[in-house]
Order: C-alpha cells, then sequence, then structure tokens
C-alpha cells in the first residue's frame, strides 16, 4: 500500500515537477532555504532568511489583491500594520500567546480590508488607487495621536517572543511562508482564480456572465488582508516590536517593487522577488551611501530588459509552451510533453505557413 | 390570468434632456422569437442595457416570470434566467477562450443547473462546441477575429442556461456565409434540444438587428422602434409593409 503511495507521489513528481526547470528550480530554492538555516549560526543571517519569509507572504498577499483582481492597492501596509498593532496589544496588554494573537492579528486586517474595501468598490483606476493610498496615512496619523495605546513614535515594545530561539523561529516563518503562499498560489490557480482574473480584465463582462462582482471584489479585499495581517503579526512577535514603520508608505511600495520586479499576476514572480531584492538591499549596506541608488539602478536595468519581470523571462527562457495544447515544455525537448505534437520553431513555422 | 413570461411596461430612461426610451412597453412568450430593429440612435441599445441591468430605468417596471427586475443586479438578472450578448464584444482579452466561457458556467446559475456536471470545463467546452469555436477553445480572446467573437459571446450567454436570450446585433460585421452558420445556430438554440451537457428546452429571444433580411427570415414578431418609441409591432410580412415604418428607415421622400 505504502509502495504504491511512494509510487505514485514519485511519479507525479517527475511529470509535474522535474518535467519542467522552472519548478524543479523554484524546488531547490526552496529546499536550500529550509538547509541553509542548519549551517548557519549568524543571527544576522537567520534573520534575513526569516524576514524574506515573512514579506514573501506581504507581497504574494499584493500580487493577489491587485495583480489578480486588478484593484492597485498603494497602501497595502494598512493590512500589516493593523496586524502587527492589534498582535503587540493583544499580547501586551491582554497577555494572550502569540499563537492566539496572530490569528487575531489577521482577522483585524481582514476587517480592515472591509474597512478599505467597501468604500473602493465604487472607485476604479487611480482614484481607487489613491483612496488606498490614504487609508495607512490616516492611521498612522491616529497611532501618533494616541500615543498612551501605540506607543506614538517608538511603538509597542516588549511583547513575547514566537519561540526559544532564533533558529526555531527561522523554520516557523519558513515553513507558514512556504504553506501560505503555495495557498495563495492554488486560490489563484483555482476557479476563484479565475473569477478573479475575468473582474480584472471586464468587469461589465463579469457582471453580465452572472458573477456577483461586488462580493468578490471585498472577498478579494478580505482574502488579501488575510495573508497580509498574518505577514504583520508574525512581523510583530519576531522583531518584538510593532512601529509606525509597519504602516509605511515606503512599506507598500517595497510589496509593488518586489512583485513587479519578480512578475506581477503570478504569485511565485512576487516570492522571488522577495527572495531576490530582500537579501540584496542587505549585501548593499556595504556601501551605505550610494545603496538606495544602486537599488533603484538594479531595478531600472533588469525592468528595461525584462519588463514582464525577472520570473516570465527567465521562465521564457527556459521552457516552451506547446503551440497545441499550450502546456509548458522544457527547452531541450523537441515534442510536447502531453500531446506529442513538434516543438522545434522551423516545423512550426512550416505549419502555420502552410495553414495561412 | 398567468403573468406573462417576459414584459416590460412604461420603461423609461433620461439621458440629460434626451430621451433615450420614452415609454416602451411591449411583452415576450417563452416560445416566440423577438426582432427589435430601428434606425440608429433609435434606442435598442439602451433599451437591451436597461433590460441587462446595466443601465437603471427613470420609470417603469420589466417583470420577468411575475418577478420585477427592476432595481435589480446585473448578475441578480443573470442568475433568474436572461443573458445578453454585447453588440461590441467584451471578451477577457488575456484569458483562453475556454476561460472565458468557464466565468458563466461558474454563476450561481451555471453551476446550480449543471450540478450533476462536476467539470465545468466540459460545459464550456460544449456551449463552444455549440458556438462551433471549440477548435480555437486554447487561444486568448484577443487573437479571435470579429466573428469569432461575436460566436464568443453567444457562447458566454448561453452558458448561463439562460431562458430568455438577448442579443444585440449578431450578425454585425459578419459576412454572408458566416451570417447564414450564425442564424442556423440561434434557430437551433431557440427550438432548444441536447447540446452535449448543455440541455435547453428552447429559450425565448430578443434579437437586435440591422441586417433585416436576415433577421426577418428567423423572427416570428418585429418591434420597431424609432426615437425611443415603439412605432409598429407585428409580423415580419406586416412589418415589411408598414408605411410608418418604411418612413423612418427611408425618410418621408423615400416612403
Amino acid at each position: 500500500m505504502i509502495r504504491v503511495w511512494l509510487l505514485r507521489l514519485y511519479r507525479d513528481f517527475k511529470g509535474d515537477i522535474l518535467a519542467l526547470p522552472g519548478r524543479t528550480l523554484a524546488c531547490l530554492a526552496v529546499l536550500a532555504l529550509f538547509i541553509a538555516p542548519l549551517f548557519i549560526r549568524d543571527t544576522y543571517i537567520l534573520r534575513i532568511i526569516t524576514l524574506t519569509a515573512v514579506y514573501a507572504v506581504f507581497a504574494a498577499s499584493w500580487d493577489l489583491l491587485s495583480g489578480y483582481v486588478g484593484q492597485l492597492n498603494l497602501g497595502h501596509a494598512l493590512f500589516f500594520g493593523v496586524a502587527a498593532y492589534t498582535s503587540a496589544m493583544l499580547n501586551l496588554h491582554l497577555g494572550l500567546p502569540p499563537v492566539l494573537t496572530i490569528p487575531l492579528g489577521a482577522l483585524a486586517a481582514v476587517m480592515a480590508g472591509l474597512v478599505v474595501g467597501i468604500p473602493c468598490l465604487r472607485l476604479k483606476g487611480q482614484y481607487l488607487s489613491l483612496a488606498t493610498l490614504a487609508f495607512p496615512i490616516i492611521l498612522k496619523g491616529l497611532v501618533y495621536l494616541f500615543k498612551e495605546y501605540t506607543g506614538g513614535e517608538l511603538g509597542i515594545s516588549g511583547i513575547s517572543r514566537l519561540a526559544g530561539s532564533r533558529l526555531v523561529e527561522c523554520y516557523i516563518a519558513l515553513a507558514l511562508g512556504a504553506v501560505l503562499c503555495f495557498l495563495i498560489w492554488k486560490i489563484t490557480d483555482s476557479n476563484l482564480g479565475l473569477i478573479f482574473h475575468a473582474i480584472r480584465e471586464d468587469e461589465i463582462t463579469a457582471r453580465a456572465s452572472g458573477i456577483n462582482t461586488t462580493a468578490y471584489k471585498l472577498l478579494a479585499f478580505c482574502l488579501s488582508g488575510l495573508f497580509a495581517g498574518i505577514a504583520g503579526g508574525f512581523f510583530a512577535h519576531y522583531m518584538r516590536l510593532a512601529g509606525p514603520f509597519t504602516l509605511d508608505v515606503l512599506l507598500s511600495f517595497q510589496a509593488i517593487i518586489w512583485t513587479i520586479f519578480g512578475g506581477i499576476t503570478t504569485i511565485y514572480g512576487s516570492v522571488a522577488g522577495v527572495i531576490i531584492l530582500f537579501p540584496l538591499m542587505e549585501i548593499l549596506r556595504a556601501f551605505p551611501e550610494i545603496r538606495m541608488l544602486l537599488f533603484a539602478a538594479v531595478i531600472v536595468i533588469v525592468l528595461r530588459f525584462m519588463p514582464e519581470g525577472v520570473v516570465p523571462w527567465f521562465l521564457d527562457r527556459v521552457e516552451k509552451e506547446c503551440p497545441r495544447c499550450k502546456e509548458r515544455n522544457a527547452f531541450t525537448r523537441t515534442r510536447c510533453r502531453v500531446c506529442r505534437v513538434s516543438l522545434s520553431e522551423r516545423e512550426v513555422r512550416a505549419r502555420t505557413t502552410t495553414r495561412a | 390570468m398567468t403573468a406573462p413570461f417576459f414584459q416590460v411596461e412604461q420603461l423609461t430612461k433620461k439621458f440629460g434632456g434626451l430621451t433615450a426610451v420614452n415609454n416602451i412597453s411591449f411583452t415576450v412568450q417563452p416560445d416566440e422569437m423577438v426582432g427589435l430593429i430601428g434606425p440608429n440612435g433609435a434606442g435598442k441599445s439602451t433599451l437591451v442595457k436597461l433590460i441587462m441591468g446595466i443601465l437603471k430605468p427613470d420609470r417603469g417596471s420589466i417583470r420577468f416570470k411575475g418577478k420585477e427586475l427592476r432595481g435589480q443586479n446585473p448578475w441578480d438578472i443573470v442568475n433568474r434566467g436572461i443573458a445578453g450578448t454585447f453588440q461590441n464584444t467584451r471578451p477577457f482579452r488575456r484569458l483562453p477562450i475556454i476561460a472565458n466561457v468557464m466565468v458563466s458556467c461558474l454563476a450561481p446559475r451555471g453551476r446550480r443547473r449543471g450540478e450533476w456536471v462536476k467539470r465545468i470545463e466540459a460545459k464550456a467546452r460544449d456551449a463552444l462546441e455549440f458556438a462551433g469555436i471549440s477548435d480555437l477553445a486554447l487561444e486568448p480572446a484577443a487573437h479571435l477575429s470579429h466573428g469569432d467573437l461575436k460566436r464568443l459571446e453567444i457562447a458566454r450567454a448561453i452558458a448561463t442556461d439562460p431562458e430568455l436570450l438577448i442579443l444585440d446585433e449578431p450578425f454585425g460585421g459578419l459576412n454572408p456565409v458566416e451570417t447564414e452558420l450564425l442564424a442556423k445556430s440561434i434557430r437551433r438554440l431557440h427550438r432548444g434540444g441536447r447540446f452535449g451537457r448543455l440541455h435547453s428546452e428552447g429559450m425565448a429571444m430578443i434579437i437586435i438587428e440591422h441586417k433585416l433580411s436576415e433577421l426577418m427570415k428567423i423572427v416570428d414578431r418585429v418591434i420597431v422602434l424609432h426615437f425611443g418609441e415603439i412605432i409598429a409591432a407585428g409580423t415580419p410580412r406586416e412589418i415589411v409593409k408598414n408605411p410608418a415604418v418604411i418612413e423612418a428607415y427611408l425618410g418621408e421622400e423615400g416612403a
């Protein structure tokens, strides 16, 4: 029985993951991230790995709302910040453990999603973006105003740690990041994802197809808030601090930069964007004066030559799409792995010209 | 007396000083195919948008199987059994054609009716098969020709299992062969039957069209609009002889 299951697992693994260079590389990268902390004693590097996992969820949640549903959110840090502050307050004032405060913080972020989503339902395009930009700025103002509860500029500190050691915390972050990113990707790959695509492409046609676009847009705001909220709550407990930084415009823009750099409307692109850019920012600390300049230069140059993002550019190089069944194939193959049609460019061109 | 299948009563819509639809009333029976014609700017497309819930009427009522539709959301109207196509096709351009139709199958009505069909993709493929574009199922909609986009619109509409189908200029921009093929499909759809996983008992139809020769061949009854008002209604034979209609289309001198 077990042997049959293992064989089936191996067959699926070989057919669905090893068959495509992109997926194989993604698996290797995740594996490397999971193995690396075992050999690293430096807490600074462990911290970079942990925060990479947290930010990957944050960027993927932005991609879910803005890339898939097309609701360009410029104030995504709102969800992160609301969850971070809620978790911190619940932990500090009520003494709840992180196991409870992180989900409750995420719930608060879902509420924030509703609060932002309902007025934004009537707005489109740049007006929607401007409205979403305003929310975290307003909340930041409130944070400064009610210093006795929020700690003002210093934030709330002294909240309890997630686990006894940095290594365990790192592993919790990695596991949580992997599961949540996979979940977000699965959502976008499901029927719900198809409806999100449809709403982005043409809302009126989606309505005429019988889709309640209002409900689905709100659902997208809430789902995005949920995932960003889990990341925010985790961040607060890991840093043992919830400060105004978590509501910063810069943090919202970072999610956008990571996602567009990696490849928007892909989920895996935003995760790859964080994995590449977040450690890069830390490496660039070696040149403090020109750090931001170098960072900006890297982004401008990369997007000049890879306008769709790094991951789609790379996948186009190592994989080709079957002209008939649209399945992806490794670049080394001459025939499609599903429908066996020839993938060589010369033959495809010859076929299309004869048809024309 | 039982309520009519579909009834529009004293429907009015104004855009500023312009009355696009003025006090229009008509009914459609469940087995009828009604043509809606009129010169440019007569208010035909506005009327369709009012029925589909995309525009809100200023006055009047729209009743479907005895239930008021006025003030309902477009998706509620679709889920009650009225589907429509747009005059200017609006596909989900970057999605594959099959995905365009699958979205309709995911709507509550499509899903409820087709519950025994586990795979909505198969149902969507049947709708494409019926419309005659199933061989292009995996291409993105942006690659389609105008004629195929019209077919896609129809596939998208019938995938919601409508009881009343409203087609806004289905033959617009099609060549004679394509027109003939599409007219055949529409007649088949009206008669009803089983098309793969899609089962239709024959749907009532409202067709808006400029190509009168094609329209007159397939419809049971014609309603003529001019400046937002109904100027004539009757069988195609009666309409072509109606002096008011000839005047509206050709002007006084032509009449």
